[in-house]
Protein backbone atom coordinates (compact mmCIF):
# COMPACT_ATOMS: atom_id res chain seq x y z
CA UNK A 1 0.00 0.00 0.00
CA UNK A 2 1.35 3.53 -0.66
CA UNK A 3 1.49 5.91 2.30
CA UNK A 4 -2.10 7.49 0.60
CA UNK A 5 -3.94 4.36 0.36
CA UNK A 6 -3.09 3.68 3.85
CA UNK A 7 -4.48 6.86 4.83
CA UNK A 8 -7.96 5.87 3.78
CA UNK A 9 -7.97 3.01 6.21
CA UNK A 10 -7.62 4.29 9.26
CA UNK A 11 -10.53 4.59 10.81
CA UNK A 12 -11.01 0.96 10.09
CA UNK A 13 -7.91 0.19 11.62
CA UNK A 14 -8.97 2.09 14.80
CA UNK A 15 -12.21 0.00 14.72
CA UNK A 16 -10.13 -3.68 14.47
CA UNK A 17 -12.21 -4.11 11.23
CA UNK A 18 -9.11 -4.31 8.92
CA UNK A 19 -8.42 -7.77 7.23
CA UNK A 20 -5.12 -9.21 8.68
CA UNK A 21 -3.08 -8.29 5.96
CA UNK A 22 -4.04 -4.93 5.80
CA UNK A 23 -3.71 -4.41 9.62
CA UNK A 24 -0.18 -5.76 9.55
CA UNK A 25 1.16 -3.28 6.64
CA UNK A 26 0.10 -0.57 8.98
CA UNK A 27 1.28 -1.82 11.94
CA UNK A 28 4.56 -1.97 10.63
CA UNK A 29 4.21 1.48 8.49
CA UNK A 30 4.02 2.83 12.17
CA UNK A 31 6.14 0.60 14.24
CA UNK A 32 8.60 2.62 11.31
CA UNK A 33 8.04 5.40 13.07
CA UNK A 34 5.80 7.56 10.43
CA UNK A 35 4.67 10.91 12.42
CA UNK A 36 2.28 11.66 10.40
CA UNK A 37 -0.21 8.23 10.31
CA UNK A 38 0.45 8.06 14.16
CA UNK A 39 -1.34 11.61 14.25
CA UNK A 40 -4.21 9.80 12.03
CA UNK A 41 -4.41 7.14 13.74
CA UNK A 42 -5.22 9.19 16.47
CA UNK A 43 -7.65 11.39 14.88
CA UNK A 44 -9.22 8.64 13.39
CA UNK A 45 -9.75 7.36 16.82
CA UNK A 46 -11.56 10.22 18.07
CA UNK A 47 -13.41 10.70 14.56
CA UNK A 48 -14.88 7.44 15.36
CA UNK A 49 -15.76 7.56 19.19
CA UNK A 50 -17.65 11.26 17.60
CA UNK A 51 -19.80 8.77 14.96
CA UNK A 52 -20.44 6.01 17.63
CA UNK A 53 -21.78 8.74 19.70
CA UNK A 54 -24.89 8.68 16.90
CA UNK A 55 -26.16 5.72 19.24
CA UNK A 56 -29.69 6.37 20.54
CA UNK A 57 -29.82 7.46 23.89
CA UNK A 58 -31.08 4.85 26.59
CA UNK A 59 -31.26 5.38 30.09
CA UNK A 60 -28.98 2.85 31.86
CA UNK A 61 -30.99 1.02 35.21
CA UNK A 62 -30.40 3.34 38.71
CA UNK A 63 -29.21 -0.36 40.45
CA UNK A 64 -25.86 -0.01 37.32
CA UNK A 65 -23.75 3.08 39.26
CA UNK A 66 -24.21 1.04 42.86
CA UNK A 67 -22.94 -2.23 40.96
CA UNK A 68 -20.03 -0.65 39.55
CA UNK A 69 -18.99 1.24 42.78
CA UNK A 70 -19.38 -2.20 44.28
CA UNK A 71 -17.18 -3.75 42.47
CA UNK A 72 -14.27 -1.54 43.04
CA UNK A 73 -15.49 -2.00 47.01
CA UNK A 74 -17.55 1.09 47.56
CA UNK A 75 -20.33 0.67 49.68
CA UNK A 76 -23.45 3.16 48.63
CA UNK A 77 -22.79 6.85 50.04
CA UNK A 78 -26.54 6.38 52.02
CA UNK A 79 -24.60 4.55 54.37
CA UNK A 80 -27.75 4.32 56.75
CA UNK A 81 -29.80 1.85 54.16
CA UNK A 82 -27.07 -0.58 53.99
CA UNK A 83 -26.68 -0.55 57.60
CA UNK A 84 -30.52 -1.75 58.06
CA UNK A 85 -30.13 -3.52 55.10
CA UNK A 86 -27.24 -6.02 56.46
CA UNK A 87 -28.95 -6.00 59.50
CA UNK A 88 -32.13 -6.96 58.34
CA UNK A 89 -30.66 -9.73 55.95
CA UNK A 90 -28.19 -11.19 59.10
CA UNK A 91 -31.56 -11.33 61.59
CA UNK A 92 -33.43 -12.99 58.69
CA UNK A 93 -30.85 -15.46 58.35
CA UNK A 94 -30.53 -16.11 61.99
CA UNK A 95 -34.65 -15.82 62.39
CA UNK A 96 -35.28 -18.55 60.22
CA UNK A 97 -32.48 -21.01 61.56
CA UNK A 98 -33.73 -20.23 64.42
CA UNK A 99 -37.15 -20.86 63.70
CA UNK A 100 -37.04 -24.52 62.51
CA UNK A 101 -36.91 -26.17 65.43
CA UNK A 102 -40.51 -24.59 66.68
CA UNK A 103 -42.34 -23.07 64.18
CA UNK A 104 -44.68 -23.66 60.96
CA UNK A 105 -43.33 -22.94 57.92
CA UNK A 106 -45.96 -19.94 57.34
CA UNK A 107 -44.85 -18.47 60.18
CA UNK A 108 -41.78 -18.42 59.76
CA UNK A 109 -42.24 -16.93 56.40
CA UNK A 110 -44.89 -13.93 58.45
CA UNK A 111 -41.78 -13.59 60.60
CA UNK A 112 -39.17 -13.14 58.43
CA UNK A 113 -41.73 -10.30 56.52
CA UNK A 114 -42.04 -8.93 59.60
CA UNK A 115 -38.21 -8.48 60.30
CA UNK A 116 -37.57 -6.95 56.88
CA UNK A 117 -40.85 -4.88 57.42
CA UNK A 118 -39.34 -3.61 60.93
CA UNK A 119 -35.70 -3.05 60.49
CA UNK A 120 -36.28 -1.39 56.71
CA UNK A 121 -38.63 1.57 58.30
CA UNK A 122 -37.61 4.65 58.63
CA UNK A 123 -40.25 4.84 61.45
CA UNK A 124 -38.87 1.96 63.64
CA UNK A 125 -37.20 3.00 67.19
CA UNK A 126 -34.48 1.28 68.01
CA UNK A 127 -33.25 0.78 71.64
CA UNK A 128 -30.43 -0.44 73.37
CA UNK A 129 -30.01 -2.38 76.70
CA UNK A 130 -28.46 -4.32 79.01
CA UNK A 131 -24.86 -4.96 80.37
CA UNK A 132 -25.48 -8.80 81.29
CA UNK A 133 -27.78 -9.76 78.75
CA UNK A 134 -27.63 -7.15 75.58
CA UNK A 135 -28.85 -6.22 72.71
CA UNK A 136 -31.46 -4.16 70.94
CA UNK A 137 -35.36 -3.81 70.88
CA UNK A 138 -36.54 -2.51 67.36
CA UNK A 139 -40.66 -1.62 67.65
CA UNK A 140 -42.72 -0.18 64.46
CA UNK A 141 -45.55 1.14 64.98
CA UNK A 142 -47.34 -0.99 61.98
CA UNK A 143 -45.12 -4.21 61.72
CA UNK A 144 -44.23 -5.06 65.31
CA UNK A 145 -41.88 -5.71 67.72
CA UNK A 146 -38.44 -7.18 67.33
CA UNK A 147 -35.79 -8.16 69.97
CA UNK A 148 -32.07 -8.91 69.52
CA UNK A 149 -30.21 -10.02 72.28
CA UNK A 150 -26.96 -11.95 73.17
CA UNK A 151 -25.24 -13.61 76.30
CA UNK A 152 -28.84 -14.86 77.70
CA UNK A 153 -28.31 -17.13 80.75
CA UNK A 154 -28.45 -21.26 80.12
CA UNK A 155 -32.32 -22.35 80.50
CA UNK A 156 -33.01 -24.67 83.09
CA UNK A 157 -35.10 -27.63 81.65
CA UNK A 158 -38.49 -26.64 81.29
CA UNK A 159 -38.00 -23.37 81.66
CA UNK A 160 -38.66 -20.50 78.15
CA UNK A 161 -38.07 -17.13 77.57
CA UNK A 162 -41.21 -15.08 77.16
CA UNK A 163 -40.64 -11.06 76.07
CA UNK A 164 -43.21 -8.69 77.11
CA UNK A 165 -44.65 -5.78 75.95
CA UNK A 166 -45.72 -3.13 78.37
CA UNK A 167 -48.17 -0.52 78.44
CA UNK A 168 -47.75 2.70 80.06
CA UNK A 169 -49.23 2.01 83.27
CA UNK A 170 -50.47 -1.29 82.82
CA UNK A 171 -49.88 -4.74 83.30
CA UNK A 172 -47.45 -6.63 81.00
CA UNK A 173 -48.90 -8.39 77.80
CA UNK A 174 -47.21 -11.81 76.64
CA UNK A 175 -45.62 -10.87 73.55
CA UNK A 176 -44.19 -14.86 72.63
CA UNK A 177 -41.98 -17.27 73.88
CA UNK A 178 -38.33 -17.94 72.34
CA UNK A 179 -35.14 -19.88 73.29
CA UNK A 180 -31.24 -19.07 72.59
CA UNK A 181 -29.10 -20.59 70.60
CA UNK A 182 -26.45 -22.75 71.73
CA UNK A 183 -23.87 -19.28 72.37
CA UNK A 184 -26.93 -17.44 74.11
CA UNK A 185 -27.97 -15.26 71.33
CA UNK A 186 -31.59 -14.78 70.01
CA UNK A 187 -33.61 -12.86 67.93
CA UNK A 188 -37.45 -12.94 68.49
CA UNK A 189 -40.45 -11.01 67.11
CA UNK A 190 -43.85 -10.12 67.94
CA UNK A 191 -45.54 -9.24 64.46
CA UNK A 192 -48.46 -6.99 64.62
CA UNK A 193 -49.34 -3.18 64.46
CA UNK A 194 -48.14 -1.67 68.42
CA UNK A 195 -49.26 2.08 69.75
CA UNK A 196 -45.83 3.79 70.47
CA UNK A 197 -47.43 6.40 72.40
CA UNK A 198 -48.86 3.90 75.04
CA UNK A 199 -46.16 1.27 74.72
CA UNK A 200 -44.02 1.56 78.07
CA UNK A 201 -41.17 -0.51 77.61
CA UNK A 202 -40.47 -4.57 76.03
CA UNK A 203 -39.68 -6.72 78.54
CA UNK A 204 -37.79 -10.85 78.72
CA UNK A 205 -38.60 -12.87 81.58
CA UNK A 206 -37.58 -16.58 82.33
CA UNK A 207 -40.98 -18.59 82.22
CA UNK A 208 -42.22 -22.40 82.23
CA UNK A 209 -42.08 -24.15 78.75
CA UNK A 210 -45.66 -23.47 78.65
CA UNK A 211 -45.46 -19.52 79.03
CA UNK A 212 -47.45 -17.25 81.54
CA UNK A 213 -50.21 -15.14 81.15
CA UNK A 214 -48.64 -12.78 83.33
CA UNK A 215 -44.73 -12.50 84.73
CA UNK A 216 -43.94 -15.33 87.27
CA UNK A 217 -39.66 -13.95 87.61
CA UNK A 218 -38.18 -10.77 87.30
CA UNK A 219 -37.10 -9.79 84.26
CA UNK A 220 -33.46 -10.25 82.81
CA UNK A 221 -33.91 -7.77 80.32
CA UNK A 222 -35.92 -4.38 80.34
CA UNK A 223 -35.93 -2.16 77.27
CA UNK A 224 -38.05 0.92 78.43
CA UNK A 225 -39.34 2.97 74.93
CA UNK A 226 -37.37 6.09 75.55
CA UNK A 227 -39.62 9.00 74.93
CA UNK A 228 -42.73 7.23 74.54
CA UNK B 1 -30.88 -6.07 10.10
CA UNK B 2 -29.89 -2.81 9.26
CA UNK B 3 -30.78 0.13 11.87
CA UNK B 4 -30.32 3.17 10.53
CA UNK B 5 -29.09 5.78 12.34
CA UNK B 6 -31.11 7.98 13.72
CA UNK B 7 -30.04 11.83 13.07
CA UNK B 8 -32.34 13.41 15.74
CA UNK B 9 -30.99 11.48 18.37
CA UNK B 10 -27.95 12.70 18.02
CA UNK B 11 -28.03 15.67 20.26
CA UNK B 12 -28.25 13.91 23.70
CA UNK B 13 -25.62 11.92 23.24
CA UNK B 14 -23.29 14.32 21.86
CA UNK B 15 -24.21 16.37 24.67
CA UNK B 16 -22.67 14.21 26.88
CA UNK B 17 -19.51 14.14 25.18
CA UNK B 18 -19.48 17.93 25.03
CA UNK B 19 -20.84 18.59 27.76
CA UNK B 20 -17.25 17.43 30.09
CA UNK B 21 -14.26 18.88 27.77
CA UNK B 22 -12.76 19.75 31.42
CA UNK B 23 -12.21 16.01 32.15
CA UNK B 24 -8.88 16.81 33.77
CA UNK B 25 -9.04 16.80 37.40
CA UNK B 26 -11.39 13.78 37.47
CA UNK B 27 -8.53 12.23 35.79
CA UNK B 28 -6.56 13.67 38.08
CA UNK B 29 -8.25 11.61 41.14
CA UNK B 30 -8.91 8.41 38.83
CA UNK B 31 -5.52 7.84 38.22
CA UNK B 32 -4.94 8.63 41.92
CA UNK B 33 -7.74 5.76 42.81
CA UNK B 34 -10.27 7.87 44.14
CA UNK B 35 -13.37 6.23 44.37
CA UNK B 36 -15.57 8.96 43.83
CA UNK B 37 -13.97 9.89 40.88
CA UNK B 38 -15.34 6.53 39.12
CA UNK B 39 -18.76 7.77 40.48
CA UNK B 40 -18.20 11.07 39.04
CA UNK B 41 -17.15 9.21 35.73
CA UNK B 42 -20.13 7.27 35.75
CA UNK B 43 -22.20 10.17 36.45
CA UNK B 44 -20.72 11.85 33.37
CA UNK B 45 -20.68 8.98 30.69
CA UNK B 46 -22.07 5.99 32.01
CA UNK B 47 -25.69 7.05 29.90
CA UNK B 48 -23.63 7.69 26.54
CA UNK B 49 -21.73 4.48 27.53
CA UNK B 50 -24.58 2.50 28.12
CA UNK B 51 -26.35 3.26 24.99
CA UNK B 52 -23.20 2.62 22.48
CA UNK B 53 -23.00 -0.62 24.21
CA UNK B 54 -26.99 -1.63 23.91
CA UNK B 55 -26.78 -0.40 20.41
CA UNK B 56 -24.03 -3.26 19.59
CA UNK B 57 -25.57 -6.10 21.70
CA UNK B 58 -29.50 -5.19 21.86
CA UNK B 59 -29.68 -6.82 25.35
CA UNK B 60 -30.10 -5.20 28.56
CA UNK B 61 -28.86 -7.64 30.75
CA UNK B 62 -25.76 -7.60 29.02
CA UNK B 63 -25.07 -4.39 28.33
CA UNK B 64 -25.34 -3.79 31.86
CA UNK B 65 -22.57 -6.43 32.14
CA UNK B 66 -20.31 -4.83 29.57
CA UNK B 67 -20.70 -0.88 31.11
CA UNK B 68 -19.15 -2.51 34.12
CA UNK B 69 -16.52 -4.21 32.34
CA UNK B 70 -15.81 -1.04 30.76
CA UNK B 71 -15.71 0.97 33.59
CA UNK B 72 -13.55 -1.20 35.56
CA UNK B 73 -11.06 -1.40 32.73
CA UNK B 74 -10.87 2.80 33.11
CA UNK B 75 -10.35 2.64 36.60
CA UNK B 76 -7.33 -0.14 36.19
CA UNK B 77 -5.80 1.54 33.43
CA UNK B 78 -6.54 5.48 34.30
CA UNK B 79 -2.74 5.63 35.46
CA UNK B 80 -1.81 5.42 31.85
CA UNK B 81 -3.62 8.58 31.07
CA UNK B 82 -2.34 12.37 30.33
CA UNK B 83 -4.95 14.31 32.27
CA UNK B 84 -3.83 17.32 30.28
CA UNK B 85 -4.28 16.66 26.87
CA UNK B 86 -6.45 13.26 27.03
CA UNK B 87 -9.84 13.33 25.33
CA UNK B 88 -11.69 11.07 28.34
CA UNK B 89 -15.17 10.35 26.66
CA UNK B 90 -13.85 8.86 23.41
CA UNK B 91 -11.26 6.65 24.74
CA UNK B 92 -14.49 5.43 27.53
CA UNK B 93 -16.28 5.08 24.20
CA UNK B 94 -13.75 2.92 22.24
CA UNK B 95 -13.36 0.87 25.59
CA UNK B 96 -17.03 0.48 25.53
CA UNK B 97 -17.08 -0.12 21.54
CA UNK B 98 -14.44 -3.01 21.89
CA UNK B 99 -16.05 -4.87 25.06
CA UNK B 100 -19.67 -4.87 22.81
CA UNK B 101 -18.31 -5.93 19.61
CA UNK B 102 -16.17 -8.86 21.26
CA UNK B 103 -19.38 -9.73 22.74
CA UNK B 104 -21.04 -9.41 19.21
CA UNK B 105 -18.13 -11.38 17.32
CA UNK B 106 -18.68 -14.17 20.19
CA UNK B 107 -21.97 -15.06 19.95
CA UNK B 108 -22.11 -15.10 16.47
CA UNK B 109 -19.37 -17.75 16.45
CA UNK B 110 -17.22 -14.81 14.55
CA UNK B 111 -13.45 -14.88 15.82
CA UNK B 112 -12.31 -12.23 18.08
CA UNK B 113 -9.43 -9.68 17.94
CA UNK B 114 -6.31 -11.15 19.88
CA UNK B 115 -5.96 -9.04 23.20
CA UNK B 116 -3.20 -7.43 21.82
CA UNK B 117 -4.85 -6.19 19.17
CA UNK B 118 -7.39 -4.57 21.15
CA UNK B 119 -4.85 -3.08 23.85
CA UNK B 120 -3.19 -1.59 21.08
CA UNK B 121 -6.56 -0.05 19.73
CA UNK B 122 -7.78 1.51 23.37
CA UNK B 123 -4.18 2.58 24.71
CA UNK B 124 -4.59 5.32 26.59
CA UNK B 125 -2.13 7.28 24.75
CA UNK B 126 -3.83 6.81 21.07
CA UNK B 127 -6.63 9.48 22.86
CA UNK B 128 -3.37 11.70 24.79
CA UNK B 129 -1.64 14.65 23.46
CA UNK B 130 -4.79 16.02 21.80
CA UNK B 131 -5.59 19.30 21.40
CA UNK B 132 -7.96 20.04 24.59
CA UNK B 133 -10.84 21.58 22.49
CA UNK B 134 -11.33 18.55 20.61
CA UNK B 135 -14.93 18.53 21.77
CA UNK B 136 -16.53 21.36 20.94
CA UNK B 137 -20.27 22.54 19.57
CA UNK B 138 -19.32 23.07 16.21
CA UNK B 139 -18.52 19.86 15.91
CA UNK B 140 -22.12 18.80 16.61
CA UNK B 141 -23.32 20.39 13.45
CA UNK B 142 -20.04 18.94 11.73
CA UNK B 143 -20.83 15.71 12.71
CA UNK B 144 -24.48 16.38 11.79
CA UNK B 145 -23.94 17.88 8.63
CA UNK B 146 -21.16 15.09 7.84
CA UNK B 147 -24.32 11.81 8.19
CA UNK B 148 -26.60 13.57 6.69
CA UNK B 149 -24.48 13.61 3.26
CA UNK B 150 -24.08 9.74 3.42
CA UNK B 151 -26.29 7.88 1.07
CA UNK B 152 -27.97 4.81 1.80
CA UNK B 153 -25.20 2.28 1.38
CA UNK B 154 -22.95 4.54 2.83
CA UNK B 155 -24.78 4.59 6.14
CA UNK B 156 -25.49 1.32 5.97
CA UNK B 157 -21.39 0.02 5.99
CA UNK B 158 -20.61 2.68 8.26
CA UNK B 159 -23.09 1.21 10.41
CA UNK B 160 -22.07 -2.39 9.95
CA UNK B 161 -18.11 -1.61 10.59
CA UNK B 162 -18.67 0.64 13.99
CA UNK B 163 -21.72 -0.89 15.31
CA UNK B 164 -21.18 -4.96 14.29
CA UNK B 165 -17.68 -4.96 14.00
CA UNK B 166 -17.70 -6.20 10.56
CA UNK B 167 -14.71 -6.33 8.19
CA UNK B 168 -15.08 -5.17 4.65
CA UNK B 169 -15.01 -8.84 3.44
CA UNK B 170 -17.65 -9.58 6.30
CA UNK B 171 -19.55 -7.02 4.74
CA UNK B 172 -19.77 -7.92 1.20
CA UNK B 173 -20.93 -11.90 2.74
CA UNK B 174 -23.63 -9.93 4.60
CA UNK B 175 -24.77 -8.15 1.77
CA UNK B 176 -23.75 -10.21 -1.00
CA UNK B 177 -22.42 -7.86 -2.46
CA UNK B 178 -19.25 -7.76 -4.75
CA UNK B 179 -16.44 -6.75 -2.47
CA UNK B 180 -15.00 -4.23 -4.96
CA UNK B 181 -18.62 -2.06 -4.19
CA UNK B 182 -18.68 -2.59 -0.74
CA UNK B 183 -15.40 -1.08 -0.63
CA UNK B 184 -15.69 2.20 -2.29
CA UNK B 185 -19.06 2.41 -0.59
CA UNK B 186 -16.49 2.20 2.76
CA UNK B 187 -14.08 4.55 1.35
CA UNK B 188 -16.56 7.33 0.19
CA UNK B 189 -18.78 7.64 3.70
CA UNK B 190 -15.16 7.69 5.59
CA UNK B 191 -14.05 10.31 3.40
CA UNK B 192 -17.16 12.12 3.88
CA UNK B 193 -16.78 11.89 7.91
CA UNK B 194 -13.12 12.53 7.91
CA UNK B 195 -13.59 15.37 5.61
CA UNK B 196 -16.01 16.77 7.84
CA UNK B 197 -15.55 15.56 11.15
CA UNK B 198 -11.22 14.54 11.19
CA UNK B 199 -10.30 17.67 9.26
CA UNK B 200 -11.07 19.72 12.61
CA UNK B 201 -10.01 16.98 15.08
CA UNK B 202 -6.21 18.82 15.11
CA UNK B 203 -3.24 16.48 16.52
CA UNK B 204 -0.95 17.57 18.28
Amino acid sequence: MTHEEMSELYELYALGVLEPVERAEIDQHIADGCKSCTAAVKRASVTNAIVMSFAADAEPPKRLKRRILAAIGVESRNLSWLVWAGASAALLVGLLWFSVESRQKSEELAAARAVLDIVNSPETRAVSFGAGPHGNVFVNPSSGVLLIATNLPKLEPGKTFEMWVIPKGGAPRPAGLFKTDANGKASHVLPGAIDLSTTGAVAVTVEPDAGSQAPTSTPIIVAPLAGS
Amino acid sequence: MIRWFILTAVLPALAALLKHQDDGDLVDRLKRRDPQALSELYDRYGRLTYSVILRVVHNEGVAEDLVQETFLRIWNRAAAFDQTRGALGPWILTVARNRAIDYLRSVEGRASESIFQIDKLEHPALFCDLESGILNLDRVRVVQAAMSKLNANQRMVIELAYFEGLSQTEMSERLKQPLGTVKSWVRGALKTLRDEIGEAVVVA
